[in-house]
């Protein structure tokens, strides 16, 4: 069978495959920015922008409304999409009005998301809108430039329909991109004449801002033709790699830092974030206590298989310390809704030692409410079956509730374990 | 046989003067690695259980005929080193290190395939070849020299698959860590490819995730293999739309879903192990 095509694309023939942004690129772990933030950078790289003014209250917005002059669009900040549908956008026609309307876009949660911020933007008076994009291709290790003719719309819905709407230009980090290029993608949005330049010019900005800032995406959606023919960048999505962050200081000074998910988020993932622990909570009764994010990712899928039902995903990271083990359990132990914890340890680069050195300061400093079983195996493991003896031997009531196994069962008998202590 | 690396290989460690290079640098050698040097510039000179220390991995290249890396070093740094590795020759470079920045690590795959280097990771557990050679992270104790290879995202799972093919005396010839980022050096298929290759290896086991696109990637390969292809995918049932740990383990978009990888890889005539204890079973059906 032929390679599927890149990011959940469409497949269009010879080998070539046209590639759609879909969510999944913007749910990874990755720095959202919203759009006057984006903008500032295009601003600073050359990409056309309007003039707009980011209002906290419903009197600035008003205010925002009356500096701009003549009808505004009042729009909702906020990192995820879907705003429009949302109510997060309005367009009005006096200042009056857009304190109206601020108050009431202040006011909504968007798929979870408070809305704190709007940006205040004059009226365009729109002839086209385009769509452009730069993304990665991680099958092909290249990034790809995505046109479309058609803007302002959703693009992967133009991609299912209308796929010869979409053009793709596919590079390797290494090679440049040159003006003749952008111009050639410039052309296939139906641009011509004298806009050919101005508008390959904003697609080789695009793709520099991409690159320099270590972004994952990039989107003008859309790119708009004004009637008086000037080209700007009507709104704008930018997703930057966390993991590149820290060389670029530049960003801290306008406030762009690392910044988590904020959607709606349970107290105890609220709490698991402040501890910095990867943390889901999930429907079922088993606590789950895995080692790194593979086997948690698997534990949970066997738990299920053996009949049971996991309440949560967690993930430690590699070479957890003891105190973030502790906490780990600490999450498990205050929950209602688990019955019993299921806790598997590997040591690979994260040693058994420190994983006794957890899970004895956690029984010994906090206490546990339930019935847990668990395995622990890999690099260190005599030491820590060691450690938990001699914690053991001093206080066995610590360890009432606590089964403990090693190399000699299998997972699957533990999972299963697990499984019928949550039942009992 | 082994891929990538048996006892012959010779292994520089880069970052070795660092706390984990130190600590796995002995670990390896306890474990019989053949480590002829390390590196860490400006420490050139130095020892560290015995091992010399270059400034240079050409250096290194040069007096010690080093042909194999593992890189112990902050996520900042792995873009030169990795680099350095493919220019002085290395054939191989392991990269340990996990959030390495992804522009970065398309740098790395694009000198790899420019210098011949196979560039493993980030974020893996590394390589072992049983009773050969231990590149990594890799706790040795459930591992032992056999017919099976196996290559998998996660380094835990590496070393479950191997707790349990060892149990059910099958062994294994190397099992390779592709490792957890979201951009890799080393592909499914491309291992794949050299397991089919090797004379010992007689069945793979190839363990993918939600998330990411290389268990797709592998498909056409599983399809070509002339030996039996057991997988496992890990987040069957995740909740969609929900953020895993993994940076590269997402559920959204078709490509990604655990379904859509299972439902690839069986099209391509790979058998789908549910549990651990599932693999056994499947090679014994298989002929093994």
């Amino acid at each position: 069978m032929a390679i599927p095509p890149a990011c959940g694309g469409v497949a269009v023939g010879n080998n070539v495959t046209r590639c759609t942004i879909t969510d999944q690129q913007l749910t990874e772990e990755n720095v959202r920015l919203y759009e006057h933030e984006a903008k500032s950078l295009f601003a600073k790289v050359g990409i056309p922008v309007k003039e707009e003014i980011l209002a906290s209250t419903p009197q600035e917005a008003g205010q925002a409304a009356e500096k701009l002059g003549g009808p505004v669009a009042v729009k909702a900040q906020v990192l995820i999409g879907g705003r429009g549908k949302a109510g997060g956008i309005k367009l009005v026609g006096t200042p009056q009005e857009a304190v109206k309307a601020a108050e009431e876009i202040l006011a909504l949660k968007i798929r979870g998301y408070d809305v704190e911020k709007v940006l205040m933007a004059p009226r365009l008076d729109i002839a086209d809108e385009y769509y452009l994009g730069v993304t990665i291709d991680r099958i092909n290790y290249q990034l790809v430039i995505i046109a479309c003719s058609e803007g302002g719309v959703d693009i992967e819905e133009t991609a299912r329909k209308n796929p010869e709407k979409i053009h793709r230009l596919s590079l390797g980090i290494n090679d440049p991109l040159y003006p003749f290029q952008g111009m050639a993608l410039a052309k296939t949005l139906g641009v011509s004449g004298g806009d050919l330049r101005p508008v390959g010019s904003i697609i080789t900005r695009l793709y520099g801002l991409y690159k320099k800032y270590d972004a994952k995406l990039v989107e003008i959606n859309p790119l708009v033709r004004l009637a008086d023919g000037e080209y700007v960048a009507a709104d704008a999505r930018m997703n930057l790699d966390d993991d590149a962050l820290f060389r670029h200081k530049d960003l801290a000074e306008l406030g762009i830092e690392k910044r988590h998910e904020e959607g709606e988020m349970t107290p105890r993932e609220q709490q698991a974030q402040e501890w910095s622990i990867p943390y889901l909570d999930l429907d079922g009764n088993i606590g789950m206590f895995p080692g790194g994010a593979g086997f948690g990712i698997m534990g949970n899928d066997f738990i299920e298989h053996f009949g049971g039902a996991p309440a949560n995903f967690m993930d430690s990271g590699g070479g957890p310390k003891p105190e973030r083990l502790a906490q780990m359990l600490v999450l498990l132990d205050e929950n209602p809704n688990v019955k019993a914890i299921f806790g598997a340890r590997f040591g690979g680069i994260s040693r058994c030692d420190d994983f006794a050195k957890g899970v004895i300061m956690f029984l010994t400093e906090h206490g546990l409410s339930k019935p847990m079983v668990m395995r622990m195996t890999g690099n260190m493991w005599q030491e820590g079956v060691r450690l938990f003896e001699e914690a053991k031997s001093e206080h066995p009531e610590l360890f009432e509730q606590v089964e403990i196994h090693g190399i000699e069962t299998p997972i699957e008998e533990v999972a299963k374990r697990a499984v019928e202590l949550a039942e009992a | 046989m082994s891929i990538l690396v048996n006892k012959q290989t010779r292994v520089l460690v880069q970052g070795i003067t660092g706390g984990s290079g130190s600590f796995h640098t002995k670990r390896m050698l306890d474990y019989g690695t053949n480590i002829v040097a390390g590196t860490s510039p400006g420490k050139g000179g130095q020892e560290v259980h015995g091992v010399p220390v270059f400034d240079t991995v050409a250096e290194a290249v040069e007096q010690t005929g080093a042909e194999a890396s593992v890189l112990f070093l902050p996520a900042a740094f792995v873009r030169d080193a990795a680099i350095e590795a493919a220019y002085a020759g290395l054939k191989l470079a392991v990269v340990v290190p996990e959030h390495i920045p992804i522009q970065d690590m398309l740098r790395v795959r694009e000198a790899a395939v420019q210098h011949g280097t196979r560039v493993i990771g980030g974020n893996t557990a590394g390589i072992i070849s049983p009773g050969e050679a231990n590149l990594g992270i890799i706790p040795d104790i459930a591992f032992k020299k056999g017919r099976v290879g196996t290559v998998s995202r996660s380094g835990s799972i590496t070393y479950y698959v191997a707790d349990t093919l060892t149990r059910e005396g099958f062994g294994e010839t190397t099992c390779v860590g592709l490792g957890g980022d979201p951009i890799l050096g080393s592909t499914f298929d491309e291992i794949l490819d050299l397991f089919d290759a090797d004379d010992e290896t007689e069945a793979v086991v190839m363990v993918g995730e939600i998330g990411g696109v290389y268990e797709e990637r592998a498909a056409e390969r599983v399809s070509q293999m002339s030996k039996p292809v057991v997988f496992m995918i890990g987040g069957i049932t995740a909740p969609p739309g929900k953020r895993m740990g993994h940076a590269g383990a997402i559920v959204e978009g078709q490509m990604g879903t655990a379904q859509h990888k299972v439902e690839v890889l069986q099209e391509a005539g790979g058998h789908w192990a549910r549990t651990f204890q599932d693999i056994p079973r499947i090679l014994k059906e298989q002929g093994l």
